[in-house]
């Protein structure tokens, strides 16, 4: 896992990835295409479930970092767990707000992402990459 | 919950996002629900559960569970004894990686075919434990 | 003693409330002061998912029972709500506009969809059903969808 070195800020997008629906699952891949390909420079990714657990490396990361969370559902667990352990919370992002300006996409894969959801994800990425960027430009 | 309850089994998976292992737990996972086991099993959302999820904290409290962790944090084994109890089994992928003798897993996010095999040997090592916690039920 | 008749499948809790009055598809009714309160029931929007829009017909509107007034959309399926009755919209929940997730968190609360004044209240509710024979409907279903899963 990259990691952020002293000096070097980086915005942790941290997604809920329930493994229940489909939603949880363009939460991760939208948060991959960030870290992976449209800011990869700029950000990176975190287990939600590392922060639950008190790694010592995550909870510094997340609270000397800028977070924003991805969440699947209304029940928002990335934003609450984050919360919980003390993130510096910056933004959060909701699947569903992708969907609301894409009513066309019916995802429906959870295992592998179909071709609506695929979409969708990219969607979402489009929306936390600006996101990230409006973060590093407060700095 | 209720007596009408068919015996079901609860399989909380990681889905790690800092390592190749976390996706194919999670892959893992969804394989047993959706093809190997979709009657006997049932998927506990690690991140609600963390979270405070009532119905995931009840039923991994009722109900034998089985953890699925991309690495040796265990974050699914730990999390499932700190809220609910004691799993009834636990599987490692990065202890079967090894076993299987996998080489150095590349893809994070989209399963190239080693990764795909693997995830696969997983949901099989998986569906042999639910067998056997339903064995011990019975 | 518990208000709501309960029952688990998967690891999901099913709640039907006791007092009110239900149509087969799976809305509520509440009958108050002579004017009624309608919303989803707990084993409707379990199906439905995540709702993501709804859309009820507005105040002022004249509404036929057995028809349209309303969609509610999900992440998995748009469900077309039918009236229970029939009368005029007198209010629809602002809230759900911003926050149509209520209907999955507090379908019998907060999550309620709208109250018409109606224009044939005891004919109409003498149709629909009570809580436990919506109770015993909804197992049914339950059962059905189980026996799906296993001739799958």
């Amino acid at each position: 896992m990259k990691t952020a070195t002293s000096g070097q800020k980086k915005v942790i997008v941290i997604p809920c990835s329930g493994i229940g629906k489909a939603f949880g699952s363009i939460s991760r891949d939208a948060t991959y295409e960030v870290t992976e390909n449209l800011r990869k420079d700029t950000t990176q990714t975190l287990c939600l479930a590392l922060l639950v657990s008190g790694d010592e490396e995550s909870l510094q990361l997340i609270q000397n970092n800028k977070c924003i969370t991805v969440d699947g559902c209304p029940l928002q667990c990335a934003e609450k767990n984050v919360k919980l352990a003390g993130g510096n919370l910056a933004g959060s992002l909701r699947v569903v707000d992708a969907y609301k300006e894409n009513r066309h996409l019916k995802p429906k894969g959870v295992t592998f992402l179909d071709p609506d959801g695929q979409q969708m994800a990219l969607a979402l990425a489009g929306k936390i990459a600006k996101k990230v960027d409006d973060l590093l430009e407060e700095h | 919950m209720t007596d009408s309850q068919e015996k079901k089994v609860g399989i909380i998976s990681c889905s790690g996002e800092g390592c190749v292992e976390g996706t194919i737990a999670r892959v893992a996972t969804r394989l047993v629900l959706e093809k190997l086991r979709p009657e006997e099993t049932v998927t506990i959302c690690l991140p609600l559960f963390l979270a405070g999820g009532g119905e995931e904290r009840a039923f991994a409290k009722y109900y034998p569970t089985i953890t699925v962790d991309g690495c040796d944090k265990l974050c699914a084994k730990v999390g499932t004894e700190r809220y609910s109890g004691k799993p009834a089994g636990s599987i490692v992928v990065t202890d079967l990686a090894k076993s299987s003798g996998c080489s150095k897993l590349r893809s994070l996010r989209k399963l190239e075919s080693e990764e795909l095999a693997l995830a696969q040997k997983v949901a099989e090592g998986i569906a042999r434990e639910v067998d056997e916690v339903l064995e011990h039920w019975r | 003693m518990s208000e709501y008749l309960r029952t688990v499948f998967d690891k999901f809790e099913l709640r039907v409330r006791k007092g009110l009055y239900y149509t087969k598809d799976g809305l509520w009714v509440s009958v108050e002061n002579g004017k009624v309160r309608v919303g989803v029931s707990d084993y409707l929007q379990k199906i439905s998912g995540d709702v993501a829009f709804i859309e009820v017909a507005k105040p002022g509107s004249t509404i036929e029972k057995g028809k349209e007034f309303g969609t509610l959309e999900s992440v998995k399926t748009t469900v077309a709500l039918l009236s229970p009755m029939s009368g005029k919209v007198d209010e629809m929940n602002g809230e759900l506009t911003g926050k149509p997730e209520l209907v999955n968190s507090d379908p019998y609360g907060e999550g309620w969809l709208m109250v018409i004044i109606p224009c044939n209240l005891e004919e109409d509710r003498a149709s629909l059903l009570g809580a436990e024979d919506y109770y015993k409907l909804m197992l049914e279903k339950l059962q059905s969808e189980h026996e799906k899963l296993e001739s799958r």
